[in-house]
């Protein structure tokens, strides 16, 4: 297998959360599924747009290797329902960085229609395009007209019908146990051949796992503790190879909260009232939005009603330690980064930048000190050329 | 896990391929109980049946102790499988009561089969839109608050909750509520039910506690103007779970079987 120093790439990640809660906001268990839009202002929805969209394009100028967008749906902590119209934006705002669709629950949507948008904003941006396919989380199946107790075995038909949809000569027929085919002719087909690449996205369920590793796909594991990632990623190795397909660095992708500043206490001072508000404001929801009858197997409720539930709590130690979060100067970061991606034998850290109800400054910050300090620390090259060659960023938030 | 009476004893049955788990007790004519969403609380209520009948109690495939089939996906199925069933048994004429889901069952097994019926006895028997009294979508409801929308008093719940953090039996009730939704979450009535309830001949009671906040008691009116030969019992004092509350409305349906 390719040594995953020779193929790392740095992905930056955005949640576009709405950050403008009601100041009474903890009374409400959820922030998802039931938690009323009437909180929503589009006012201010409209300057955290145009917010988001100019950190993603900054991301882009400083060199970073992908721009990571996803979707959630009924949901303070996330304005892109749509994944899919956040990227079409990002398109001809960015020249390089491939961009990423991680992506749009198949189950939520026609399978021709996320075929269709994801081939055309492959050719729009002459094969930049990387996609994921998320079961969506079980806050989703309580807000769409769909079954959580056949989800798994609908998002596998949707994603076979996807993959002929762009891999075969239209027009065909399908016929599943979800969806019927007479003509199914996706215009246009995907600029890349025979399909952009394609990762699954999970919390490390044994199933999906093996789902990927029979195809060849990469496994993008959502935020989850460093042991279960490393566990995920072994087994992803182990099934890739029984599969017969190549294991590859780039097939192991795993999330991070990344902060660096000038000394790991002014990092820390600067990040961790951002990091409390993701994980106790922003994800807070009830274990039964998490988990719809049906959701997960019976084995897999047991195991999760055994653990805690992350969602809403925030413990700095337990994070840091089990999780990974790397809050430091850029040699902590690049350690903790270079250790992990060891680990996962992993050549695709996704780098949360934006954490929280972050502000702009700290986020430009952030990415800034990032890319200029701890990326040619990982990367003997160095950032990647932008337009021809690297290029000084002269927004990124007033550093001298 | 609910425990059971000592009476009852354990039968496992291979129905078209899936384990099915049936409890049974007494002899005589056959009485066959179909449960509704969730057994935590057991089938004590029925034990004075058994003087009289041989009680049958079988877990719906993905309850109880009987094993799932993700391919039982649909209230028709339940009813091909109890159609299977029957047949296995070489039961003929049997007295059939059906409570919530399982009286959705049982009348969607009446319209086609009340050939193999004696009596029926629907118990706030759910599948039916009366969009006057609409039965509430118990996903909707959080596990914790459940308790207070099955019955009218808690007391006769609580011998069957945990007192503590009882992991079986969280994820016991999610194994059920993820059958229940195989059946039910995309709706929780046949809209084509309605239509054909007049095809129920067999004698039939209608049953239902006064306080129930799951069917309502005011369906029984559409239920019983729908099903030609129904009479209608209601229970003061009693929620959904009106065969664990009332002692009389279990004696009233053996009183009907005759």
């Amino acid at each position: 297998m390719q040594r995953w120093q020779d193929d790392l790439q740095f992905y930056c990640m955005h949640f576009m959360p709405y950050l403008h809660l009601p100041e009474d906001h903890q009374k409400y268990d959820s922030v998802w599924v039931d938690f009323s839009n009437k909180h929503y202002d589009p006012k201010k929805g409209h300057a955290l747009y145009k917010r988001y969209m100019a950190e993603l394009v900054l991301a882009d100028k400083l060199g970073y290797d992908g721009l990571v967008v996803n979707e959630h749906h009924a949901t303070a902590y996330s304005m892109m329902p749509s994944c899919t119209v956040i990227a079409a934006a990002l398109i001809p705002q960015t020249t390089q960085a491939k961009i990423c669709c991680f992506g749009v629950p198949v189950n939520l949507a026609m399978p021709s229609r996320v075929a269709e948008e994801y081939a055309m904003l492959d050719v729009m941006s002459g094969g930049r395009l990387e996609v994921a396919f998320p079961l969506g989380t079980g806050m989703e199946y309580w807000a769409h007209p769909v079954n959580p107790a056949t989800a798994r075995a609908r998002y596998r038909e949707s994603i076979d019908i996807i993959i002929k949809a762009w891999t075969e000569d239209g027009p065909i027929s399908y016929d599943g146990e979800f969806y019927n085919y007479r003509y199914l002719n996706v215009w246009p087909k995907p600029y890349q051949k025979p399909h952009p690449k394609i990762a699954i996205v999970g919390t490390g369920s044994p199933e999906t796992v093996e789902y990927a590793a029979q195809h060849g796909w990469a496994y993008s594991q959502v935020f989850t503790p460093k042991a279960q990632q490393i566990k995920t990623f072994k087994a992803l190795r182990e099934m890739t190879e029984k599969y017969g397909h190549q294991n590859a660095p780039d097939k192991a992708l795993f999330n991070v909260i990344v902060y660096v500043a000038e000394t790991k206490e002014q990092a820390e001072k600067e990040a961790k009232e951002h990091i409390k508000f993701y994980f106790q404001d922003a994800l807070r929801t009830t274990t039964r939005f998490l988990a719809p009858p049906g959701y997960i197997s019976v084995d897999q409720f047991r195991q999760r009603a055994s653990v805690p539930n992350i969602h809403g709590e925030f413990n700095w130690e337990n994070l840091t330690q089990q999780w990974r979060v790397a809050v430091g100067t850029a040699d902590d970061v690049a350690e903790a980064i270079s250790t992990w991606c060891e680990e996962a034998q992993s050549s695709r850290p996704i780098l949360h930048h934006h954490i929280g109800d972050m502000p702009h400054w700290k986020v430009v910050k952030n990415m800034t000190l990032f890319a200029e300090e701890v990326i040619p620390k990982l990367r003997p090259g160095g950032r990647r050329a932008v337009g021809g060659g690297e290029v000084k960023v002269a927004a990124a938030a007033g550093r001298s | 896990m609910p425990t059971f009476s000592k009476i009852f004893q354990r039968e496992e049955l291979t129905v078209n391929g899936i384990k099915t788990v049936m409890l049974t007790a007494g002899k005589g004519e056959p009485l066959m109980f179909w449960h509704g969403g969730g057994t935590f609380h057991g089938f004590d209520f029925a034990v004075p049946w058994a003087d009289k009948y041989k009680v049958m109690i079988p877990f719906h495939p993905g309850f109880g102790e009987s094993a799932e089939d993700v391919s039982v996906n649909s209230v028709h199925d339940m009813v091909m499988h109890y159609l299977e069933m029957f047949d296995l048994l070489k039961l003929d004429k049997v007295n059939l009561v059906g409570f919530s889901l399982g009286g959705y069952i049982a009348s969607s097994f009446a319209v086609e089969h009340d050939t193999r019926l004696k009596k029926l006895v629907l118990v706030a028997p759910a599948g039916l839109k009366v969009p006057e009294a609409p039965s509430l979508d118990i996903f909707s409801v959080p596990g914790e608050v459940l308790g207070t929308y099955l019955v009218a008093d808690m007391a006769t719940l609580m011998p069957h909750l945990p007192t503590g953090h009882d992991i079986d039996f969280i994820v016991g009730g999610y194994r059920e509520m993820t059958g229940a939704a195989r059946l039910l979450w995309d709706r929780n009535y046949d809209p084509k039910l309605g239509k054909w309830l007049h095809r129920i001949k067999v004698p039939t009671l209608l049953m239902w506690g006064e306080e129930d906040r799951i069917v309502p008691a005011a369906q029984a009116p559409t239920w019983s103007k729908l099903i030609p030969n129904a009479t209608v019992k209601t229970y003061k004092g009693a929620g959904h779970l009106v065969l664990d509350e009332k002692p009389e409305a279990v004696k009233a349906v053996a009183d009907f079987f005759g």
